[in-house]
């Protein structure tokens, strides 16, 4: 039995949902990117660095990025390599950074000073990032005003998290995680963002944040278990590509927000694939948006 | 010839680096660090077992691993070489890359110091990827010794001496000029300090490297000090020369048998006779200069009146200062056209508020000043939480000040033109020429009496003593510029920058009516901005009213 005033209670929900997911993502990108905006706009003097490591038996990897602005990919490394780092900085702005301690190792830029330099026409700089194949890692990403091109396909990922402000970011898990992954968190600021192959994570449980922009997720791949799926959207599009045999169940909570629900059926407070009951895999999507649409694609 | 000998030197040198030990299996490079920019090429590397090298070409200098072994010029042969080797070190990795830089030698036609420089590196190279001892940069202090026409010494020994010398190849110059004419009985110890007792005697020549030499005793032949310190106790006694390079002298006494040389300086070139020539000289340089220095200073001081334009100093500032007001005041005058031609009712719309509330714009004026920066820091804020704001935050951050001097600008200019019309009006002299029925004229005319204090005071500078009523003036005239600006930027922010009708709390502001002895009716009958926006008669409106957009 519900509470008297329960149901005005949840009817707020997706807004203060809304307000704290799009204020967390738009603050993030705004400061993200105001983080790098004094280095951006300074003089520049470019500077290449190639940084790379062979392996020494390591067991496992803690590997966090952080990268401002610029052009941003990422890969599987060649054999024996333990990452390869290839960067394209203002040296006026930026300083690379690569901290190798422990299992921890931290790369990409930093910015320096606070000069600002209006009027000039700027160009980009670049980070290509390769990380070995069979060295089980936690990944951390932390992007500002990036367009990135990531293909996580062949690393072993025992942890996943991206964070980008306002950036143009692109991630592909183009082969099966090796190993079995806990949790993957994705959170995205201003930006337009596409996940691909979502089912080749392995993991457990994958959280999507976005603020405003328009974010594709694609669940393609090679699912291994079932997982539990959570998208909190703020303002935007939102489009969910569905293979088809993957069991889906999606509860929406959502204030202001259009659902284009091709191939589910509501039962009850959800709608599931019409194959659900027979589906070999299984996915729960607890859906929290507001202002925007949402639309599901079914994809051979 | 000298290049070439240098080149010799330290191929020679080299050679004696490389043990025979030396060639033994690469090490395995773990880590790799090429970094290159317009003045740095840096290779960092880091091994499985070992001290991890590096080697930088940094602005102008030759660093391997934190020693300055050379230097070089920006795309001359060292620095392309050394760039061609890091741009093929990026592609590879692990053995390969080992391989590479272990087996990199110089290339063909180094010029000069390149040559044993790159040498150098090379060498650091090969010993940093072969793990042998006798090939890394270490500190000169390496406590060795050796005498050159004995050839006992031990490889390693020879290995170090010769590091320590290649460490010195930007000074194989002063070497060869301090080494110049040495007997073959030569003692030579480099990276160690040397004592020679007061009972031992050296026979032959003494040459100390990176180095302090005591000497209490006897040496038989001369003694090189390069970089370091030469003390000649007392009763020591040296038979021949003593040359220093790079090397100072500590003399209790004792005894040189030949002469004291600085190589460097080349002191001992320059005999005492010139010596003593040249300090006459610069000597009665230094009186002709102080004499000099004392004429004109006491000139100056006695007849302060000799330079050639002090008469003229007041007509110059007059005229400079007066030809600032008149730029200043053709520069508003033309702006002010502009505003009557594409703004005027606006503009008139700004000086009716001004003119019929003029303490209330000053009021708003003085308080929109002082909110200036906080408007213009939280508009940033509030619009840098919003990503449809962030773009306008951008744009806000230099048009919000443009915004604010050009609502200064109009509302001087307003202010200006309520004045041009009290002076149109009034009866005084030489204001004859202003035409009320015209606002360029008013307005040039409010302009030129808002700056006649200002010029006033510049005529002034022509006249002798007058310096007090010159910055009276000034005052004057900075404060007619604050009061008309803060009323003309009241009236603005009231009227919404013209467009929105004034807000009139009742009649005239009494001080402005009393200051300015304006015949209300008439003023506003003749008033073409009265008339164009249609304002109710003072009389008529008592309390405050908000009109609609204009």
């Amino acid at each position: 039995m519900k509470a008297p005033g329960l149901g005005r209670t949840e009817m707020r929900r997706p807004r203060d949902r809304m307000s704290a997911a799009l204020g967390r993502r738009v603050l993030a990108a705004v400061l993200t990117s105001a983080a790098f905006l004094p280095a951006a706009t300074a003089a520049q003097s470019w500077r290449t660095v190639t940084m790379s490591r062979v392996m020494s038996g390591e067991k496992n990897l803690d590997v966090k990025v952080t990268y401002g602005a610029g052009t941003f990919s990422m890969g599987p490394a060649a054999a024996g390599m333990l990452y390869r780092m290839q960067l394209r900085y203002d040296e006026d702005s930026f300083r690379p950074q690569a901290q190798y301690e422990g299992n921890e190792l931290r790369l990409g830029v930093e910015s320096v000073g606070n000069s600002v330099h209006l009027g000039k026409k700027r160009s980009e700089g670049s980070m290509d990032l390769r990380l070995a194949r069979n060295v089980p890692m936690d990944l951390d990403l932390k992007f500002g005003a990036v367009r990135a091109d990531l293909d996580l396909g062949g690393l072993s990922l025992t942890r996943l998290e991206l964070g980008t402000g306002a950036s143009e970011s692109t991630v592909d898990i183009s082969e099966l995680n090796a190993v079995r992954m806990e949790k993957a968190t994705f959170e995205v600021g201003a930006a337009d963002f596409e996940a691909r192959h979502l089912g080749n994570l392995n993991a457990d449980d994958i959280d999507v944040s976005a603020g405003v922009g328009s974010v594709t997720l694609g669940f393609d791949g090679n699912w291994q278990r079932d997982a539990d799926v959570k998208v909190n959207m703020g303002l935007g599009s939102l489009e969910l590509r569905f293979p088809e045999g993957l069991g889906v169940s999606l509860h929406k909570d959502s204030f202001l927000t259009s659902l284009d629900s091709e191939g589910l059926v509501k039962r009850g407070d959800r709608y599931y694939s019409l194959d659900w009951d027979k589906a070999k895999r299984k996915i729960d999507i607890d859906l929290n948006a507001a202002f925007g649409s949402v639309k599901v694609v079914w994809v051979r | 010839m000298l290049r070439s000998r240098r080149g010799l030197l330290a191929l020679g040198l080299g050679v004696l680096l490389v043990p025979a030990g030396a060639w033994a299996q690469t090490r395995s490079v773990l880590s790799k660090e090429v970094s290159v920019g317009k003045s740095e090429a840096t290779l960092r590397l880091e091994f499985a077992h070992g001290n991890p090298l590096e080697i930088a070409l940094h602005d102008g200098s030759v660093v391997i691993d934190g020693q300055t072994v050379g230097s070089y010029r920006p795309a001359d042969g060292l620095d392309t070489a050394w760039r061609t080797l890091l741009a093929g070190a990026v592609a590879v990795d692990d053995g390969a890359l080992a391989g590479m830089l272990r087996d990199w030698s110089p290339p063909e036609g180094l010029k000069g110091d390149e040559e044993g420089v790159a040498g150098r590196i090379a060498t650091a190279l090969h010993g940093a990827l072969t793990g042998s001892t006798g090939t890394r940069t270490e500190a000169p202090k390496a406590g060795v010794s050796l005498s050159a026409g004995q050839g006992g010494a031990q490889e390693g020994a020879q290995g170090a001496t010769a590091r320590a010398l290649l460490s010195q190849a930007g000074h194989l110059g002063v070497f060869e000029q301090a080494l110049k004419g040495l007997g073959k009985n030569t003692q030579l110890h480099v990276g160690e300090d040397v004592n020679v007792a007061a009972d031992d005697t050296v026979k032959g020549s003494l040459v100390v490297i990176q180095g302090d030499a005591r000497v209490a005793g006897t040496v038989d032949g001369d003694i090189v000090v390069v970089g370091g310190t030469l003390e000649l106790a007392e009763g020591s006694h040296v038979t021949g020369d003593v040359r220093l390079a790079d090397s100072s002298l500590q003399r209790d006494g004792g005894s040189v048998g030949g002469r004291v040389v600085n190589v460097s300086m080349g002191e001992s070139s320059v005999d005492s006779a010139t010596r003593a020539h040249i300090r006459d000289e610069v000597r009665n340089e230094l009186r002709s200069e102080m004499r000099e220095q004392l004429r004109a200073a006491t000139r100056v001081h006695t007849h302060p009146s000799r330079s050639l334009f002090a008469p003229f100093r007041g007509i110059f500032n007059a005229v400079g200062g007066l030809i600032g007001d008149l730029v200043t005041i053709l520069v508003l005058a033309l702006i002010g056209m502009g505003v009557v031609s594409f703004a005027g009712d606006k503009l008139d719309t700004v000086a009716e508020t001004a003119r019929r509330s003029p303490g209330r714009s000053a009021l708003v004026g003085v308080a929109g000043t002082f909110l200036l920066i906080p408007v213009w820091i939280l508009g940033m804020v509030a619009l840098a939480v919003s990503i449809v704001g962030i773009p306008v935050m951008i744009a806000w951050i230099p048009l919000f000040p443009l915004a604010a001097v050009a609502a200064g600008i109009l509302g001087y200019l307003a202010v200006a033109r309520n004045v041009g019309e009290w002076l149109a009006d009034s009866e005084y002299r030489y204001t004859g020429w202003i035409r009320k029925s015209n606002p360029v004229y008013t307005i040039a005319g409010g302009l030129v009496a808002l700056g006649a204090a200002f010029m006033a005071a510049h005529v002034l500078y022509v006249v002798p003593f007058f310096g007090l009523v010159r910055g009276l003036l000034t005052f004057v005239g900075v404060m007619l510029g604050i009061v008309a600006i803060q009323i003309g930027f009241g009236a603005v922010i009231l009227t919404r920058g013209g467009r929105r009708g004034g807000t009139y709390p009742g009649p005239y502001d009494a001080g402005w009516e009393s200051s300015v002895d304006v015949d209300v009716d008439q003023g506003n009958a003749s008033s073409p901005a009265a008339s164009a926006t249609a304002e109710p008669d003072a009389d008529e409106s008592p309390g405050p009213r908000e009109d609609g957009d204009a």
